[in-house]
């Protein structure tokens, strides 16, 4: 089902340039395989992941496709479990022969994928992910990351908030698990040292549906700016739950995780999201040219609004043209050179990938909700969001 | 194979004397086997052997390290029939040793040692401990009190390993080497061919599972199934069925331990879905679909569950409802499993065998 | 000293208020999983997969335009009907046999999977709110707690009351209880046990459709919903007593405050972890629970 779509949507495109005369699709297809999460509580996720990479995939392959070869899409449900991510990553790899790995979501599918990934000699990037130890602690030569990762959110939305929120009490809240903690530690650290004040924090289970253990702390310490780094049903619970017992006000100011507040959870907030903040990589609104051809395609094609996942792993797919075709191929080793030095033009302008950790350097924006839709209110470049390179192993 | 099956022909009688039976009695029980298995299980068995052998000289690398996993998924499949074929115990946890061995296994290679006996070792030392724990404590109860208990404290398990950072956390442990096994010296298995792997786990697990065989099919089977079948009235025959679940208990803990200790070593990885419900639960089906109380069952239902998985997984998401209908399919009308099934055909068509 | 009344005032005392109303609700669905279980030995894995349809349920009649109040009504109905599908299709024809426990354990296994895959198809995988028939906070001694949750705190109780008076004040509910310790025996009065069960499985289902529709705007509509209950579900019954009304109940209270105060002194995470021990340790020290089944003196 998921196969046959994209089989047909090649094939319809072959006949349509052999019809117009073009013989470009003679050459065999660049396949990219896509392990991402399309059932379970990410699928969400996972959605805008595939709508992203099939638009950029029609496009490009209606110009033309990577040197005259057009892109070919395999999906795969990793149901965000680990070991299924990697028994579908290893089919995609040795089975369907995919010259490229995307598209997984959560850091321990990440981790346990890249590792799949080097050891059949491929290139995997995700596009979701954002655990620093990704290109940090636990970097891998076979691994980079397009998006922005959690530091390099928390540097452009804490020295945003400090500049411009005049409280400078601020409470943490982390889901408890690696990537909850490491979130939270970094918001901490950053507004520390931006001279804000902690007065407390907490770490619910993941996936807590109740929140209200919290709400007695959270009112004694009396923040000014309470920064979440939930996702997805867990956020929805703790800002409604929030709402309900009168913890949101005029004075509150809300921010966190740019996973926190999306498309796909908004719509169950019932306004308790309103006036989120967060600093993410891309915005619905950002002002270019690129964005508003790549917003008006999506909307047209998906009948739906793009989030951030969309959107970088749309512009992967441009990145993977430049560097294939830079490198003349898909072997190993000069397409992880050609992506190394790389800077190319995505709808949120250019992004340019530093080499000693396989982290691109994205220009940051600061985002707050209104309403149901996403404003940009700030903006930081990457080279000050970016951070400092982690990764020894390389 | 859920429902009490009618006795085997050819046992030999029960003693006349029911009194308590002398070491002497029941040391010859345990060596000398009393009956042999039905033929056309003996059939299927060998050509079960025959397809895994010829398997990877046709699959190819990623269908070989498939089947690899489903074997190791597959022992714990053979634990569960275990204890539900033969003890009546439904074990809804055997994840628990699964995982337990592979998180073992895992630890060890990355901080400790590249020896793979003495990995090896350990795990099975640490699976007995924890086995004999537990299952002292869990048989004891009755029936679905047993599940529970079983499935409680592989979730627990499972929480410990989600929320211990020093143990990876909910990321996991990742980083684990490909070993290369020695075998005498100078004569290694290097793990990094994907046949030699293949036919290294087949072989021990063709051995498990003979080694399962010839310990059920003995005296102490007999026991099992007695208990299975009125565990009420086995005291009443001389024995005290506590120490027999509680072994049969300890053994099918190991015998998933098997499946844990690999793991990581053909994946590379350990996460704490290895202790999940789906795992546990998994293993449940795959002795359903294969036939509960057969022992070739769970093996044959592991392999046909992951490489159905597998395939369904490429055409759609709904692998969930396509697990759930099959599932209950079976549950409601071949109780028996496919060798069941298979076994039943045979018989009618008047082959030796009940 | 007063500081202590005061840590007990601020802190734990909101707490407990909490843990309260949590407390009914799982209540709620504890209490027709350990009567689907006293009556019928039947442990239901598809339970909280009925709370999730409750839930999806609210917000399809809400989304037609229906209000809250009707969906109030009509939710339960329509899950229970659903319960009582299940139990006519699937558990019935799996009673006679001697392994019934595990047998339907399994069964009611497949049927959530399958409920849980249904559920993304027809609804998809987002997060749906449900939106609350009033908002607003009421304040007594200084704790603060919403009127909707009052609200369903009322009605939890409510329910809870009009179950105990089914089983113990009404005919109905003496059959109940009698079929509950002897089956064979009802039935030479004449009763149709197969109405009995039918009729367990149908109120039990949709006391959990109930759950899901009064939980609905507090805790979010999404397909794997049914997972947060039922885990904390099974741990009452088992502590209260598989089968024993009076049992979830006390139980479900109990361990609503155990895990509420539990995460004021240990990481939350850790809470969780020790609902699971507690659980653990009743079935072994008293696998029975803490009261007698349904029927029994």
């Amino acid at each position: 089902m998921l196969r046959t779509s994209t089989l047909l949507c090649s094939v319809a495109i072959v006949a349509l340039a052999s019809g117009l005369g073009l013989n470009a699709y003679a050459a065999d297809p660049i396949k990219v395989g896509i392990v991402t999460p399309l059932s379970g509580s990410y699928a969400p996720i996972g959605k805008q992941v595939r709508w992203g990479a099939e638009l950029a995939v029609k496009e490009i392959n209606a110009a033309g496709g990577v040197n005259g070869r057009p892109f070919e899409l395999l999906f795969e449900d990793e149901e965000a479990n680990p070991p299924v991510a990697v028994r579908k990553s290893e089919k995609l790899l040795q089975q369907d022969k995919v010259d490229l790995l995307t598209g997984t979501v959560n850091s321990g599918s990440t981790l346990a994928v890249g590792q799949v990934a080097e050891r059949n000699n491929r290139i995997l990037v995700t596009t979701v992910s954002y655990a620093p130890s990704i290109t940090g602690a636990q970097c891998n030569p076979n691994v980079f990351r397009v998006n922005a990762n959690a530091f390099m959110q928390s540097n452009a939305l804490t020295s945003w908030l400090t500049k411009n929120v005049s409280g400078k009490r601020y409470f943490f809240i982390g889901p408890d698990y690696e990537m909850g903690r490491s979130t939270v530690s970094a918001f901490q650290d950053d507004i520390k040292r931006l001279g804000g004040t902690d007065v407390g924090s907490a770490y619910p289970p993941l996936g807590a549906k109740d929140f209200t253990t919290y709400v007695g702390q959270i009112r004694a310490a009396r923040p000014d700016v309470i920064m979440t780094a939930t996702a997805g049903n867990d956020t929805v619970r703790l800002l409604t739950q929030l709402k309900e017992y009168g913890i949101l006000s005029n004075k509150l100011t809300l921010a966190g995780a740019a996973g926190a507040v999306t498309q796909e959870n908004i719509g169950a907030m019932g306004g308790a999201g309103e006036g989120f903040l967060s600093a993410a990589g891309y915005s619905i609104d950002i002002d270019t040219p690129a964005n508003k051809k790549f917003v008006t395609a999506f909307k047209k094609e998906f009948q739906s609004d793009p989030d951030l996942f969309a959107a970088d792993t749309y512009g992967l797919f441009y990145l993977f043209k430049q560097a294939i075709e830079k490198a003349g191929g898909t072997e190993e080793q000069k397409l992880r050179a050609a992506m190394e030095d790389a800077s190319w033009e995505t709808p949120q302008g250019t992004k340019k990938m530093r080499k000693g950790d396989h982290q691109a350097i994205v220009d940051m924006v600061v985002v707050k909700v209104n309403g149901s839709d996403f404003q940009t209110v700030g903006k930081v470049p990457g080279a000050e969001a970016v951070g400092p390179d982690k990764c020894e192993k390389f | 194979m859920l429902q009490p099956s009618p006795p085997r022909a050819g046992q030999a009688p029960p003693p006349k004397d029911a009194a308590r039976p002398t070491v002497g009695e029941r040391l010859v029980r345990i060596l000398y086997p009393s009956h042999s298995s039905a033929t056309p299980l003996r059939w299927l068995a060998l050509a079960m052997l025959a397809l895994a052998v010829v398997f990877p000289l046709l699959g190819g690398p990623f269908y070989t390290r498939l089947a690899i996993e489903s074997f190791l998924l597959g022992a714990v499949a053979l634990s569960v029939d275990i204890l539900l074929g033969y003890a009546g115990l439904l074990s809804l946890g055997q994840a628990a040793y699964f995982g337990l061995a592979a998180y073992v296994s895992a630890l060890m290679y990355l901080h400790v040692t590249q020896s793979f006996w003495l990995v090896a070792l350990t795990a099975v030392a640490v699976v007995a401990v924890f086995s004999l724990v537990l299952g002292a404590v869990a048989i004891r109860a009755k029936g679905v009190y047993f599940a529970l208990i079983t499935f409680g404290a592989a979730e627990i398990l499972s929480k410990i390993a989600h929320n211990t950072r020093a143990i990876g956390g909910s990321d996991g442990l990742i980083g684990i080497p490909v070993p290369s096994i020695p075998l005498l010296p100078g004569v290694a298995i290097d793990l990094h061919n994907n046949v030699a792997f293949y036919y290294a786990v087949l072989c021990v697990l063709v051995l498990i599972y003979l080694g399962t065989r010839r310990i059920l099919d003995t005296g102490f089977g007999a026991v099992l199934r007695a208990i299975r079948d009125n565990s009420d009235r086995v005291p009443y025959l001389g024995y005290n069925a506590f120490w027999y679940k509680l072994f049969a208990y300890i053994m099918a803990a190991q015998v998933a331990a098997f499946g844990g200790l690999i793991y990581p070593l053909l994946r590379g990885f350990v996460a704490p879905h290895l202790f999940g419900f789906e795992v546990s639960t998994k293993a449940v089906v795959m002795s359903l679909v294969g036939g509960v109380g057969t022992l070739l069952g769970p093996l044959a239902g592991s392999v046909i569950v992951t490489f159905l998985e597998s395939l369904v997984g490429s055409y759609t998401e709904r692998h969930l409802l396509v697990l759930g209908v099959i599932f209950i399919v079976f549950v409601l009308f071949l109780p028996d499993g496919l060798i069941g099934l298979a076994r039943r055909l045979t018989a009618a068509r008047g082959k030796a065998g009940p | 000293m007063e500081e202590l009344l005061g840590y007990l005032h601020v802190v734990v005392l909101p707490q407990v208020v909490d843990a309260l109303i949590i407390g009914v609700a799982l209540a709620l669905v504890a209490l027709g999983l350990t009567m689907i279980f006293g009556l019928l030995d039947v442990i239901n894995l598809a339970h909280g997969d009925l709370y999730m349809l409750g839930g999806y349920a609210a917000f399809t009649l809400l989304g037609w335009g229906a209000g809250y109040w009707s969906a109030l009504v009509l939710v339960p109905i329509l899950v229970g009907i659903v319960g009582w599908g299940l139990e006519e299709l699937g558990i019935r024809p799996l009673l006679p046999r001697a392994d019934r426990a595990i047998v339907t354990l399994l069964l009611t296994f497949g049927v959530s999977l399958i409920l849980r895959d249904v559920a993304q198809v027809v609804w998809g995988t987002e997060t749906y709110a449900v939106a609350a028939p009033f908002t607003g906070i009421a304040s007594f001694a200084d704790v603060f707690v919403p009127t909707y949750r009052i609200f369903v705190f009322g009605v939890g109780v409510a329910a809870i009351f009009a179950t105990w008076w089914l089983l113990y004040r009404t005919r109905i509910g003496a059959v109940l209880r009698a079929t509950a310790v002897d089956p064979p025996m009802v039935a030479s009065f004449g009763i149709p046990i197969r109405w009995v069960y039918g009729f367990t499985f149908l109120y039990g289902c949709g006391l959990a459709g109930l759950a899901g529709v009064l939980l609905g705007p507090i805790y979010a509509v999404f397909p794997t919903m049914g997972h947060d209950f039922l885990v904390m579900a099974f741990a009452v019954v088992i502590v209260g007593g598989m089968g024993s009304v009076i049992g979830a109940v006390v139980a479900a209270l109990l361990l609503a405050q155990v895990q509420g105060l539990a995460s004021l002194w240990i990481p939350p995470v850790w809470a969780e972890t020790l609902v699971y021990g507690v659980m653990l340790l009743v079935l072994v020290a008293r696998p029975a629970g803490l009261f007698n089944r349904l029927g029994e003196a």
